[in-house]
């Protein structure tokens, strides 16, 4: 299992579909920096599938005031999360 | 032991390669970190994704200024046994390009096969 | 585990240097070793020793020291993209013969060899691009 990093937002960059393309079935992502704009319920619609493997970062989220504006699909990790997400996978791929 | 270390054909460094020369100096720097591990004896494979298939296409020529680009250093890549050149298919479809437009013989690699790329390799770079 | 880090965004342009001295101080203090960071593309601005931010920002190039300092981790510059950048030590400014110089202990000018060689020895690396 890989861990894929996204800081990229769906709404302004295809970034996103790249790192779904090599994502495979059981690879989590988290979303990072303006990434987290992809956790908005509006926009998580473009993450389909990933449901249980879907995360964001709760710092950038916080920072950006996109905390309550998070869809419940989505679960937050703060950034201790985000080491141990790094721990449980295999590696990690960033897609920026 | 860890999964990945019983597992076979685990070659040491994937290169996903994102951008089309000139613009940026991503491709330039994702290569020569390509080459540099395969100069330390490292089993090197690159992906061209996205943009990174127009990197490929015949008769590029230096850009403003001279600025050199980087089909020079694609021709070398066979003689650092780099022979791993994996493409993105869907890409190389979205720019309309055929395999006779490019200026090395490449593997084609489909949407389902893509996700397995990364889990194969020690280590993943993107560029 | 054994951890590097690639950091491939410009202070202050981007929120990546940010990210990653967040993500190296969390993870040192869960216990991690951290073998080194590897500044590579615009990353390499990290290094610029002559970064003046105002008083009320976090100072990055400060932070990266403080990590060495405090956790003795290697700061690793990749030599081709700082000279192009205009980086340079003390060694490389008189090399080229430049007046003063752009990049001091404890960042090292380095090869991208000790990149590879970083990220194949180490459990994980943590890529944060701009």
């Amino acid at each position: 299992m890989l861990l894929h990093i996204l800081n990229r937002s769906p709404a302004t960059s295809l970034v996103y579909r790249q790192a779904l393309t090599a994502i495979g079935p059981e690879d989590r992502l988290l979303l990072i920096e303006d990434g987290v704009q992809g956790a908005m319920p509006q926009l998580v619609r473009h993450f389909e599938g990933l449901e249980g493997r879907l995360f964001a970062l709760r710092e950038d989220l916080a920072s950006r005031g996109l905390e309550g504006h998070c869809d419940p699909a989505v679960q937050v990790v703060d950034v201790d999360g985000f080491v141990l997400l790094t721990e449980e996978a295999d590696r990690t791929v960033s897609w920026y | 032991m860890s999964e990945e270390s019983t597992r076979e054909n685990v070659a040491d460094l994937l290169v996903i390669l994102r951008h089309g020369p000139h613009g940026s100096s991503w491709l330039r720097e994702g290569l020569d970190a390509a080459l540099v591990a395969a100069a330390f004896g490292r089993q090197v494979s690159l992906l061209f994704m996205g943009e990174a298939v127009t990197a490929l296409v015949r008769g590029q020529q230096a850009g403003a200024l001279g600025q050199k680009g980087t089909a020079a250093t694609l021709e070398m890549l066979a003689m650092y046994d780099i022979d791993t050149l994996l493409v993105e298919a869907e890409a190389l479809a979205r720019f309309g390009l055929a395999e006779q437009d490019l200026m090395l013989p490449v593997n084609r690699l489909d949407a389902e096969s893509l996700p397995r790329l990364p889990a194969e390799h020690r280590l993943v770079l993107t560029f | 585990m054994r951890y590097a880090i690639l950091l491939l965004g410009a202070p202050y342009s981007r929120q990546a240097s940010h990210s990653a001295l967040r993500f190296a101080r969390a993870l040192v203090a869960r216990g991690h070793g951290l073998e080194g960071v590897f500044f590579y593309h615009d990353g390499v601005h990290n290094a610029a020793r002559l970064a003046a931010p105002p008083q009320d920002e976090p100072h990055l190039v400060d932070g990266w020291k403080a990590l060495n300092r405090e956790q003795g981790v290697p700061l690793q510059v990749c030599i081709a993209a700082a000279l192009r950048r205009g980086l340079l030590d003390e060694r490389e400014a008189a090399r080229h013969g430049k007046q003063g110089h752009s990049v001091e202990p404890p960042f090292e000018l380095t090869g991208l060899g000790q990149l590879v060689d970083l990220g194949l020895r180490c459990d994980r690396l943590v890529t944060f691009g701009p």
